[in-house]
């Protein structure tokens, strides 16, 4: 489903952000991005969800090269993806429902339709009785939950997300955790970027059947995918 | 076909949720287009009421014929048939020249110097011509040029003087005026396009996290813009209307005193309200000016914010 060849990606006047990663991965996979920060993590995700384009290498996504893509058909293919971005990019002008209906209004969903998903993404959740919520009146692990409603509310294939417990307590970022791995399991390919997938990993929330992407220095460790088990 | 339309429908709803939410900046923004343009529309209306004034004028006579001084009485009746059949001759009066004489001799006043009396009594024969007096239909320079030349190939004729030059004066006031309305009209038209794409600006900037946040999820960039082009339209729109406003109040403020005036003058003058037409391309133009306005400023700001 996605598929890396070779990748590099430089920005200008800059260092390499990422070296010569090749990988790839399956539909209904659930992969972590590890490493440290400034490691490439983002830039691996930006690369996937195309809104960067490599500077050398084959990025695959539905076996279309990113490369080759036309400027005017990169909205259309964004719109694949399920974002949830590290700083949330919650807008603040409007309540929550409005929050998660800007997704829609892009795809040209509105309406009772619109207004029908838009619940069912609250109520995954766990946010249906804030909709009215003002999002600077939520807490952190509500806003982050509120981004992953936002994320899948279009009902993408594939849900990208950086650092979505980066600020939580435990048993927040459990419950985030355990929030991605049931929409895996409804067949929805997830990457999740996290700086603390291995020590999650050491407490059980990482499965032996999860894939790691561990980033060093904008290169890929080891030979690319591996096993959870196998890293720690 | 109906998605599209209730797309562009939902833009609408937006952008005049935006424009109630900030009430007091959308009516001035509009008042100041308004302004803007009422400037050239009561330009406009003063131009296309003198123009009509200098269409519509009355007066005794525009062009003179004076007869030789040894014609005949047949040549006299010949021009006054020629003149009746002339379809470009809306009246003529003729004055013989010992009418013209007792004219003459009743207009001097004048006691303190030698009048002009005893310089006519001094002489034997009649001086003066006779003559025509003659008001053309068309005033405007070419009917009455064409007007003079056949006047002059008539028998008998010895002079056509053509009385215009107040009439050349007002025409040239008047072409002038014209240039002074377009030159007015589109530097306003530029301040216009500047007000409006500030204005669009910092609606930009202050939606740049919503911009920002749909560009990354898949908007497209005329998806992205559409609002803004939408605020520009009803930015122009809004302002196209107070600036009809504007101008109904002036002229009929301005024509409260130019009754009297008109009245010393013994004229019928006043100041006439723009057309619906006019009034439709004022509108018109102006939301057009606003969509350019709009497309200028977000085409450049999203290439700025989105890459």
């Amino acid at each position: 489903m996605i598929t890396f060849d070779n990748v590099t990606k430089r920005y200008p006047s800059s260092h390499e952000a990422l070296t010569g990663v090749s990988f790839s991965i399956e539909r209904g996979d659930i992969v972590y991005v590890t490493g440290h920060s400034g490691a490439g993590k983002s830039t691996l995700l930006k690369l996937v969800a195309t809104i960067e384009r490599p500077t050398s290498g084959i990025v695959l996504i539905n076996n279309q090269n990113v490369s080759k893509l036309k400027e005017a058909t990169l909205p259309f293919m964004r719109r694949q993806f399920g974002m949830v971005f590290q700083d949330h990019k919650l807008l603040y002008d409007r309540n929550c429902y409005h929050n998660v209906a800007l997704p829609l209004a892009i795809n040209g969903i509105t309406g009772h339709e619109a207004g029908k998903r838009i619940r069912a993404a609250l109520d995954k959740v766990g946010l249906l009785g804030k909709e009215k919520a003002m999002p600077i009146t939520l807490s952190g692990g509500e806003q982050q939950r509120l981004a992953i409603a936002r994320a899948v509310v279009s009902r993408p294939s594939i849900l990208i997300a950086d650092e979505p417990t980066g600020n939580l307590d435990r048993n927040y970022a459990a419950d985030i955790i355990s929030l991605f791995k049931a929409f895996q399991q409804v067949g929805v390919t997830v990457i999740i970027a996290t700086h603390d997938a291995l020590g999650q990993a050491q407490k059980g929330n990482l499965g032996l059947e999860n894939k790691v992407l561990h980033l060093n220095h904008g290169k890929l460790a080891g030979a690319g995918l591996e096993n959870a088990e196998a890293t720690t | 076909m109906n998605n599209w339309f209730s797309h562009h429908m939902q833009t609408l709803e937006l952008v005049l949720r935006r424009f109630k939410t900030n009430k007091l900046s959308t009516l001035l923004i509009c008042l100041a287009i308004g302004v803007t343009l009422a400037l050239p529309s009561l330009l406009y209306a003063v131009l296309d009421s003198a123009h009509g004034l200098a269409n519509n004028v009355k007066s005794e006579s525009k062009i003179s014929i004076f007869l030789t001084l040894n014609h005949d009485d047949a040549a006299v009746e010949n021009i006054t048939t020629a003149l009746k059949n002339e379809a470009q001759i809306n009246s003529f009066k003729f004055v013989s020249k010992d009418d013209a004489l007792k004219n003459l001799q009743a207009t001097d006043t004048n006691k303190d110097v030698p009048s002009s009396n005893d310089i006519l009594g001094s002489l034997q024969n009649n001086p003066l011509p006779d003559a025509f007096f003659i008001e053309p239909k068309q005033l405007d320079n070419d009917s009455v040029e064409s007007l003079k030349s056949t006047l002059s190939k008539l028998d008998g004729v010895e002079e056509v003087i053509v009385d215009g030059a107040w009439l050349k004066r007002l025409n040239a006031l008047l072409s002038l005026g014209q240039k002074a309305l377009t030159i007015v009209a589109g530097l306003l038209a530029f301040a216009l396009i500047a007000v409006i794409s500030n204005t669009i600006r910092m609606q930009i900037l202050t939606q740049q996290a919503e911009i920002e946040l749909s560009y990354l999820i898949g908007a497209t960039k005329s998806f992205i813009r559409r609002p803004f082009l939408y605020a520009g339209a009803l930015y122009g729109l809004l302002g196209g209307l107070f600036a009809l406003l504007i101008t109904y109040a002036a002229i009929l403020l301005f024509n409260q005193s130019l009754a009297p005036l008109a009245a010393e003058y013994q004229a019928d003058f006043a100041l006439h309200l723009p057309s619906f037409s006019v009034c439709f391309v004022i509108c018109t133009l102006a939301l057009l000016l606003g969509i350019i306005a709009a497309y200028l400023v977000a085409s450049k700001s999203l290439s700025k914010s989105v890459s």
